[in-house]
């Protein structure tokens, strides 16, 4: 038997699962060969197995070896992992819990929402300040736009050189020792 | 060391919030977080207890068997499960909004400033549509301009009215409990949206699979709740519903969700009358009546109580199909008059005497109506219809219709020798 990974055996420690006893989750591919080689015998359809009476109701065609509908390889899957006993339960809310839980959800979506906006605002501020001062120094240079006209020929931007800024990634904060003094190029051998 | 903290830090915590602070609601937060108003509240129990509980005890708190029976006995059921009513008897009763979570708690302070914004956008709203109509319309650029300009600031102003208020949690309850107001506009809008969630789909889906919309009217985009009762019977859309059930006047249950009132014309269409000499179908009209008022909060319709002076035109005549005929469609529509304005009675209810040669078509054409909403329920031939064809005196009580036998073709060897 494979050990448990430690996420299950937390979780079988949190649902008092005791881990001698509960086979380890077979692995997905193993699950899929089982239902597919047997389905009679798979873990899905083994109730059918148990509950074999004298006088079968089993139709002929799921008798037969190998035959029978198998259905989808999918759902057999989700069924499985749904129902097996390592899967947490569903979250259950009391009423008054349910809106308070509601509440708070909503109350951090518009937060959030708040928060989207005011970064494009903020966005939208900068680019508008640039545009103004673009404009002021087209019209009110004095030297007839020759200056805003010589900034803004742009060959060679980003294709010969690359601005010094972008040679490491962007942060939104400088780093806390600001210049690291001891670096040295690592020489070449 | 650290473990006496730990354990006494809640008391710690509620006498200090008991200390400092000496509002009523704060003192109630707190005996939530700690045991010290168990004995109090458990003295008050017992009080009403001893004096009043056995013998008029709250149908939302009784748990004991032997009460209940008592209270049903005397025709009050106790309200909700025994399990919950146990619960609810010893909890401190706080209301929702107080109940002391501090992320809740958070949260609702986050949603009451939010809605304190919406609010003052909704007042400069308001504000601005006072000035703007306040404005001569020559100022304004002319009265196309100024009446969108206004119908776009209305809108927007709805809108506000309904965000202001969709994130209270009361409000969710309420409605989800069913006693919301209609007559505000953020319960009108949950109803809508809930409606079409699944009603409305429900509803264009039979009425387009089973023909009713290119039948009898061209076209039809619901936008009212229409519920159909017979007696006491909510009938599902398409239902096959009994001759004998059907001889009585429905009552309709019509939900706006729009705020003004309305005046509507119901009428009552089947399409699949059985023409012998055609060979095909007709139409006849089993009920119309016209200015008919609805709005959000008055939604019950009966159609037995329309007055006969001013509203109905053609009576109830209950539905039947014929022995052999296949099943009928009775289709019911609500058309909105045109700007709610009422038609003239007399003069629709001379025009309209014949229930058999008057099309919902041509009555949409004549009296300028649009259909807002519509039902559906079919009838068939059972055992109870002849007794209805007798007491409405229906001419051919006693006649079965069949399928015409065809003739099978003669016989024609198969391999002649023309073939070889």
């Amino acid at each position: 038997m494979r050990p448990l990974s430690p996420v299950l055996a937390s979780l079988a420690n949190v649902f008092r699962i005791p881990i001698s006893q509960t086979p380890a989750r077979p692995m997905i591919n193993r699950i899929c060969n089982e239902t597919v080689k047997s389905p009679t015998t798979g873990p899905v359809t083994s109730a059918i197995q148990q509950s074999a009476r004298p006088f079968s109701t089993t139709n002929a065609l799921l008798k037969r070896k190998g035959g029978g509908p198998r259905g989808d390889r999918r759902i057999t899957l989700i069924r499985y992992f749904l129902w097996h006993p390592l899967t947490p339960r569903p979250l259950r809310f009391s009423r008054t819990r349910y809106l308070r839980h509601w509440t708070i959800h909503r109350a951090w979506q518009l937060y959030q929402a708040q928060q989207r906006r005011e970064q494009q605002l903020e966005l939208q501020r900068q680019w508008q300040s640039m545009q103004s001062a673009c404009e002021e120094l087209r019209t009110g240079a004095g030297d007839g736009g020759k200056l805003f006209r010589k900034s803004m020929i742009k060959t060679g931007v980003f294709r010969d050189l690359v601005p010094i800024e972008y040679g490491r990634l962007q942060t939104e904060s400088p780093a806390k020792e600001g210049w690291n003094h001891e670096w040295k190029r690592p020489e070449k051998r | 060391m650290a473990h006496c903290e730990r354990a006494s830090k809640p008391l710690l915590q509620c006498l200090q919030r008991t200390c400092t602070k000496g509002l009523p609601s704060l003192q109630v937060q707190s005996a939530r977080t700690f045991q010290t108003t168990a004995l109090a509240r458990e003295e008050a129990q017992t009080e009403a207890k001893t004096q009043s509980f056995y013998k008029s005890p709250d149908p939302s708190l009784v748990s004991s068997p032997r009460l209940e029976r008592r209270m049903l006995r005397q025709g009050i059921s106790p309200i909700g499960s025994r399990r919950r009513r146990a619960a609810l008897q010893d909890s401190a009763n706080i209301p929702f909004e107080q109940l002391p979570y501090q992320c809740f708690q958070e949260a609702r302070k986050v949603l009451l400033g939010d809605r304190e914004e919406k609010l003052k956008q909704i007042s400069t709203m308001s504000e601005k549509i006072s000035r703007l109509e306040a404005v001569p319309t020559e100022e304004a650029g002319g009265e196309q301009a100024k009446k969108s300009k206004l119908r776009a600031m209305e809108l927007h102003l709805d809108h506000l009215k309904i965000l202001a208020d969709s994130n209270d949690p009361l409000v969710k309850k309420k409605f989800e409990d069913g006693q919301g107001d209609m007559s505000k506009p953020i319960y009108r809008f949950l109803a809508d949206r809930k409606w079409r969630e699944y009603r409305r789909k429900i509803l264009v889906q039979r009425i387009t699979q089973m023909n009713v919309v290119p039948d009898v009217l061209p076209h039809c985009e619901p936008v009212v709740d229409t519920k159909l009762y017979f007696g006491r019977n909510a009938i599902q859309l398409g239902e096959f519903v009994n001759a004998s059930a059907s001889a009585m006047v429905p009552k309709l249950d019509i939900q706006l969700f729009d705020r003004d009132e309305k005046l509507v014309t119901i009428a009552v269409v089947d399409p699949d009358v059985p023409n012998v000499e055609k060979d095909g179908f007709d139409y006849k009209m089993h009920y119309l009546a016209v200015n008919v008022p609805i709005s959000a909060t008055s939604t019950k319709v009966d159609l037995s109580k329309l007055s006969t002076e001013s509203q109905e035109i053609l009576p109830w005549l209950p539905p039947v199909a014929q022995k052999g005929s296949p099943y009928h469609r009775l289709s019911l529509f609500i058309l909105e008059q045109k700007d709610s304005k009422p038609l003239d009675f007399a003069a629709v209810k001379a025009k309209e005497t014949d229930r058999d040669n008057t099309l919902l078509r041509t009555l949409q054409a004549r009296y300028h109506l649009k259909p807002i909403g519509a039902h559906l329920f079919r009838t068939k031939w059972d055992e109870t219809t002849e007794e209805v064809m007798r007491q409405i005196g229906f001419p051919e009580a006693d006649m079965e219709l069949r399928r015409k036998r065809v003739e099978p073709l003669p016989y024609k060897r198969r391999n002649p020798s023309t073939f070889r």
